[in-house]
């Protein structure tokens, strides 16, 4: 794995790292990853670039205000984008932790380790604009409810995991750490998501649902899923961009390593 | 069973015991999680007095009176009502903008020996719909809501996911 | 400006700006590793020509 290579052309590289194998180790090769990413990261950027430079226009100017919030309901579109990218990141992080924990696989390791920030940044911003859309709504900036509670716990499982992942020296055992944390704080996913059901809270029942019509008029619901779909190709920009310099790094930490015991050879 | 399914079996275990732990701890301390209680729930249960609490529901069409209280602070009294059972609430203080006959609010207080919910908190609780202005009054011209009643009809009799009529907007 | 419309701004202003600032730190991150690269291992770009 050490001889991999970083460039990202489009001719095939001759790679004596391990042999390839089947499945989901395919992608465990950090040459053909960054090159396979290498050619995806500039399409996805210029995607979400461009959904978001419609979605966000259209959600601040060119959509109708609410009949009683008015115009406090364009929160709305960066609100709700940052709760669906706080809730379905964790359920990304999960995934990449049972990747790590079950198969071991190093890039699932490492996405998870450049995920949770991108993460913990999502949900801040959740609370945030939710708190900012709160207090000219609903009277008050912050109310230990269960659906705004769950979110915190969120956020704090995020930057958990962040500063866990983080705190080993053996980086190894510090993505195993980081994935028991993770799975442990899975539980939270369901409990957010159905704190408005299962409770009475001051936060209102979801609007966009599976089943049946969604309570936003469309003149708000398209906006709203634009912004969502922005937010998302973003977000997962951002995250690959991470990853991919994660694999940098740890490359050249090797290379370093490498060419130090060369200098102390005799 | 090679080393991967044995993780897996394992992962699988802890997940199931941890959720199960988690749903346990979660119905046993239901009472504590929710956030307010209807007037329902007070009739069935009356709650301790000189005990402050969070009473919610629909504020009760009709019952709203605004007067100034003795020490020049706006005074409110209405009803807070959950369909079946109603409770009589006053509250001095600046109320939120949505407040309204039919919106939901959350009060914060206690109930006094005469029934009567003496507020010192009341937040605007709205519902998950959204409209623009125009269907809205459509809907209202119509008479298939009113908005002092209640809650907003369902939305798959409304959301025709058509955009709204063209109608010059009100000033607001 | 009314006080609804700060909070509007508030929030989008948060939103862009914590999405802004991420992707420029990550895009030098990424910038700074792959120049790292370069300078370490040369071979890298040579070997695609030459397989071994």
């Amino acid at each position: 794995m050490d001889t991999a290579d970083t460039r990202t052309g489009p001719s095939p590289l001759p790679l004596p790292a391990a042999a390839p194998r089947g499945g989901l180790h395919r992608f465990a090769n950090p040459g053909r990853f960054l090159r396979l990413s290498g050619q995806v990261l500039p399409w996805l950027t210029a995607a979400a670039v461009l959904v978001l430079g419609i979605g966000l226009p259209w959600g601040l100017f060119f959509s109708p205000p609410d009949w009683q919030q008015g115009e406090t309901v364009r929160i709305l579109y960066v609100h709700v984008p940052m709760a669906w990218l706080a809730m379905g990141g964790y359920a990304g992080l999960a995934l990449g932790s049972v990747l790590s924990l079950i198969w071991r696989h190093p890039l699932a390791d490492l996405a998870c380790r450049e995920l949770s920030p991108v993460g913990a940044l999502a949900t801040a911003l959740c609370l945030a604009t939710g708190s900012l859309w709160g207090k000219p709504m609903w009277g008050t900036w912050w109310v230990w409810d269960a659906r705004l509670t769950s979110v915190l716990v969120l956020f704090f499982l995020w930057l958990g995991h962040a500063a866990l992942v983080r705190a080993f020296d053996d980086t190894e055992r510090g993505a195993r750490m980081g994935a028991i944390l993770a799975l442990i704080g899975a539980v939270n996913v369901p409990i957010v998501k159905f704190s408005v059901d299962w409770w009475n809270t001051l936060h209102q029942p979801a609007s966009v649902t599976r089943l049946g019509a969604p309570g936003l008029h469309v003149d708000i619901l398209y906006p709203l899923l634009t912004c969502g779909l922005g937010f998302t190709l973003a977000f997962a920009a951002l995250v690959l961009a991470r990853t991919r310099a994660a694999v940098m790094e740890r490359r050249i930490r090797a290379l370093q390593l490498a060419a130090a015991r060369r200098a102390e050879a005799p | 069973m090679t080393r991967k399914s044995r993780r897996l079996w394992l992962l699988l275990l802890c997940a199931l015991g941890l959720g199960s732990a988690t749903a346990l701890t979660l119905t046993a301390f239901q009472d504590n999680l929710v956030f307010f209680r209807s007037p329902s729930d007070i009739a069935r249960e009356a709650p301790k007095p000189d005990r402050a609490f969070r009473l919610g529901g629909l504020v009760e069409t009709g019952s709203v009176m605004r007067e100034t209280a003795p020490d020049g602070k706006p005074e409110a009294r209405f009803r807070v009502t959950d369909g079946a059972h109603g409770v009589a609430v006053t509250y001095i203080g600046v109320l939120p903008d949505l407040f309204r006959e039919g919106q939901g609010v959350v009060t914060l207080g206690k109930l006094g020996p005469d029934g009567t919910f003496r507020a010192s908190e009341v937040l605007a609780r709205h519902d998950e719909t959204y409209m623009p202005p125009e269907v809205a009054d459509a809907l209202k011209r119509s008479g298939h809501w009113n908005p002092n009643q209640g809650a907003a009809p369902p939305a798959a009799t409304w959301n025709t996911l058509e955009p709204a009529p063209a109608q010059p907007r009100r000033g607001s | 400006m009314s006080l609804h419309w700060i909070h509007v701004t508030a929030s989008y202003a948060l939103v862009c700006g914590g999405f802004l600032i991420l992707a420029i730190a990550t895009i030098s991150r990424h910038a700074a590793a792959k120049r790292r690269l370069a300078q370490l291992d040369p071979r890298a770009s040579r070997r695609a020509q030459e397989p071994s």
